[in-house]
């Protein structure tokens, strides 16, 4: 009995200290890129009401822009940094010839690793299914979710600023 | 630049003469669809004129003044009790009639004051944005439309195409509505965070992940959207109820009902 | 015949695993601790938790599964008896952090999500990758963690709980891959599924190698095979296996096979039995107590049956040394004692305690090999109150051996009687060191 009373206080114990040490910890940078050759005269970049801070995040999706990076005859947009209740979410379309072929994201809310989780599954669903929506020859996504929110709302702007 | 711009063809817009803008307001992204020639004459200093600046101007003109996040803003300072009706700006009456309406027409599940602070949000977004696209049908526009972050008003005798977006599954369109001179507005469940509270239980509502509500004008049409989410699965039968409006909803469970004439709108 | 002097093969001792155990440990919690961006909020701190905790038991079944891999450094410096404790005791400890972590990540989730405990499991279960596979390997766990309590075992019969226990490999396998797919740990790390990968492996070729391609080479060398079967007592058997090129297994006295006799009702299990005689160049002897249906059966054994047998294990095997030589045997345990007892040089007393004279085996053999090499042999033979007291305590056994305090005590014997024994040395000053036991309880 007196192991298990040990075994449960140490673990209790070390979550405690683990947690609390990373609690003390300030949120991730700011790193948000908004380069590519989508640049627009409009307003500057995005006022969060929340407070979120947001950093490019290594995933399986393409992430960061892609524009340096493009062959010939595809262009890269970026939408603009669009809210959400946890963070900017922005993304950048890659055309050739009128047809989005690839979708990155550049920036997500990453507060949490929640957050990195939702992204890192939800995102290469939404990205591969932008390119199936495009065929479907709609005017606009209405929608509610808030990573699809911010997404729409930066594809609608990506969309906007290129046409 | 010209509406032959290189993705106007692959998003359907009727051809040459178009233009889009997006605007960082509200909180959101708003969304402009509308004649290239909306943007003229053009400001002294380069800056977008016509009637599309005018719609810009108004949609900030209304984020500082009914914006509950800032303390200056018209709505907060009537919350508090600091500013009285009469000082405040004439619209905030209007607004707030407007919700009385929508309020009492739904039994209550749309209110001003979730969680005890007064916050029109939920009707002002969608006036907001049925307004700024009054604008252009005053200004001889026969065609446009006006996408506050996945809450649309459409304007013009073409049909529109509009993807729903599948709640459950984030990427996928649930289905396509299309339709003529009309509203959609989405209510839902964020993926994090629910910002609907049912007022009865304090809770956020269940049963629904989402629901679409078609109408005429987005004011309305949005602020049922919202009435319907709190309702959760009584929303069904309600909406049926209201002349003009249907709906399309996704239950938390993945399973899907929509009102019975809702079919005229799918696409 | 003395013992043969060999080099000393690898072995880990007890507190090298631990500390290798506690190394690994901390290396998962730096994982988790490198990756997490820091942590706000009660919803924070609920799925924190839950993230370190399912971290540990991703580690944790890999340390269990290989305290039974039967790695040879393992077995030979820890014994097998401690290893099972120790596996025991992990993985009731395993099977608690497993529930512990299902439960925090919902939970957590759920308050970040604002919304209710219930949905929040249901969307876990229905979107997230891999979680329902990984919530009936929970649930899994949590079976055999109930059926492996003690007052359960006393209820099921061997063979079921024997089966049901192998759904461990099966939990394990269901529950790895929701390990990548949602770890937040994990996420955009690749160096970690790699090497989070590789332990898996890892483990797994060790398990398939010690567990079934040595055993089956062993019996392609030595083609096991049974000789015959010889009553030794009421209730105790010998069964003699025969083999090729026994020699070249370096069994020592005090070490056991385990053995897995190839017939209908006993192939699917294999069981720990000690050598009772120094091993031959062609033939093994072991003794056997008559305790339920798997020795019942080996009374009947035909010659010929043939046999695979792992092994040698053990770490009951007597250095040589200049002090004296104490064997405590009870009951059963008198099995490796006697093939020490014979083999062991130098100055050896046996003390052999059985509750009645019928109880005791070997006899004549014992009596024989103390006169042949002049050590001696005591029988403690008696219920307490025939007696009048506990025979082995610490007046008894400095009387019997008045140098205790400076010669090394090796006990065998069932559990109760081991530790009373072991209490019995202590208080008789034979320092902690210098007593070794083993007890027979799996």
């Amino acid at each position: 009995m007196r192991r298990v009373i040990l075994a449960v206080t140490g673990t209790i114990a070390g979550l405690v200290a683990l947690l609390s040490f990373k609690s003390h910890v300030p949120s991730v940078p700011v790193a948000a890129t908004t380069g590519g050759s989508g640049g627009s005269s409009s307003s500057s970049s995005s006022s969060s009401s929340s407070g979120g801070q947001t950093t490019t995040v290594p995933g399986e999706f393409p992430q960061g822009s892609l524009a340096g990076q493009l062959p010939a005859g595809e262009t890269a947009v970026d939408g603009k940094a669009a809210d959400t209740a946890y963070g900017p979410v922005q993304i950048q379309l890659i055309e050739r010839n009128t047809k989005i072929v690839k979708v990155a994201v550049l920036v997500q809310p990453a507060n949490t690793l929640h957050d990195i989780q939702i992204g890192a599954f939800a995102f290469p669903k939404l990205i591969s299914e932008t390119l199936a929506a495009q065929n479907a020859k709609i005017d606009a996504v209405s929608g509610a979710s808030y990573t699809s929110a911010g997404y729409i709302a930066s594809l609608q702007s990506a969309l906007d600023q290129s046409a | 630049m010209p509406g032959g711009g290189v993705l106007s063809g692959s998003l359907g817009s009727s051809g040459s003469g178009r233009y889009r803008h997006a605007e960082h307001v509200m909180g959101t992204v708003v969304s402009f669809d509308v004649p290239a020639r909306a943007r003229e004459p053009r400001g002294p200093a380069g800056q977008i004129g016509g009637p599309l600046g005018e719609a810009v101007r108004w949609l900030h003109w209304v984020d500082a003044t009914f914006s509950p996040y800032r303390d200056d803003s018209d709505v907060s300072r009537f919350g508090r009790g600091a500013l009285p009706l009469a000082d405040c700006a004439p619209e905030l009456a209007e607004v707030l009639e407007g919700c009385a309406v929508i309020s009492a027409r739904s039994g209550g599940y749309f209110t001003t004051m979730p969680g005890g602070t007064f916050d029109p949000s939920g009707y002002v977004k969608g006036w907001a944005i049925e307004r700024a696209a009054a604008i252009f049908t005053a200004a001889g526009s026969a065609e446009h439309s006006v996408n506050g972050g996945g809450d649309v008003q459409f304007v013009g005798d073409r049909l529109w195409r509009v993807g729903i977006a599948d709640p459950l599954r984030p990427g996928r369109l649930a289905l396509v509505v299309a339709g003529r001179d009309f509203a959609v507005a989405t209510s839902g469940v964020a993926e994090r965070g629910a910002h609907i509270i049912d007022p009865y239980t304090g809770q956020p509502p269940v049963g629904l992940a989402s629901i679409t509500v078609v109408g005429a004008t987005l004011a309305e049409t949005d602020a049922f959207a919202t009435a319907a989410f709190a309702m959760g699965s009584a929303a069904r039968d309600w909406v049926e109820s209201l002349d003009g409006y249907e709906a399309f909803a996704i239950t938390a469970a993945g399973a899907i009902w929509q009102t019975s004439g809702f079919g005229a709108y799918l696409g | 015949m003395p013992v043969r002097p060999k080099n000393r093969p690898t072995r880990v001792g007890a507190r090298g695993l631990l500390a290798a155990i506690i190394t690994g440990g901390l290396v998962v919690i730096a994982l988790w601790w490198h990756g997490s961006p820091g942590v706000h909020g009660l919803g924070g701190w609920l799925t924190g938790a839950g993230e370190i905790l399912g971290l540990l038991c991703g580690y944790g079944v890999v340390v269990l599964v290989a305290l039974m891999a039967r790695l040879p450094p393992l077995e030979r410096g820890l014994g097998t008896d401690r290893l099972a404790r120790w596996h025991a005791m992990g993985g009731r400890y395993v099977v608690s952090l497993v529930v512990a972590h299902g439960l925090l990540i919902v939970w957590g989730y759920a308050v970040t999500a604002h919304t209710s405990v219930v949905s929040e499991s249901a969307t876990l279960l229905t979107q997230y990758p891999d979680v329902l596979m990984a919530t009936v390997a929970g649930v899994l766990l949590l079976g055999v963690g109930i059926v492996s309590m003690r007052a359960a075992r006393r209820r099921v019969r061997y063979e079921t709980w024997y089966f049901l226990h192998l759904y461990t490999y099966l939990a394990i396998a269901l529950a790895f891959s929701h390990q990548l797919a949602v770890g937040a740990s994990f996420v955009g790390n690749l160096a970690a599924r790699f090497w989070w990968s590789a332990m898996y492996v890892t483990v797994l070729v060790l398990v398939l190698w010690y567990r079934v391609a040595v055993p089956l080479r062993s019996y392609r060398r030595h083609r096991f095979e049974v000789l015959g079967v010889k009553a030794e007592a009421p209730g105790v058997i010998s069964v003699y296996i025969g083999g090729t090129r026994l020699d070249e297994l370096d069994a020592e006295p005090g070490q056991f096979f385990r053995w897995r006799f190839l017939t209908r009702s006993l192939w699917w299990s294999s069981h720990p039995f000690s050598l009772s005689a120094a091993p031959g160049s062609d033939v093994l002897r072991i003794t056997v107590k008559n305790l339920g249906d798997h020795s019942q059966a080996l009374a009947r054994l035909q010659p010929g049956t043939r046999v695979f047998a792992e092994g040698p294990y053990g770490a009951f095997t007597p250095a040589d040394s200049d002090r004296g030589v104490l064997l405590l045997a009870g009951g059963v345990g008198i099995t490796p004692l006697r093939a020490i007892f014979a083999a062991l040089p130098g100055q050896v007393t046996l003390i052999y305690r059985a509750s009645s004279e019928r109880d005791i085996v070997f006899r004549d053999e014992l009596d024989a090999i103390a006169a042949a090499r002049g050590g001696c042999v005591h029988y403690l033979v008696g219920s307490r109150d025939e007696i009048g007291g506990d025979p082995l305590s610490p007046r008894v056994l400095r009387s019997l051996v008045p140098d205790l305090d400076e010669q090394d005590a090796y006990v065998c014997g069932p559990a109760g009687m081991t530790s009373a024994a072991v209490r019995a040395l202590r208080d008789a000053g034979v320092p902690r060191q210098r007593i070794h036991f083993e007890s027979f309880e799996f």
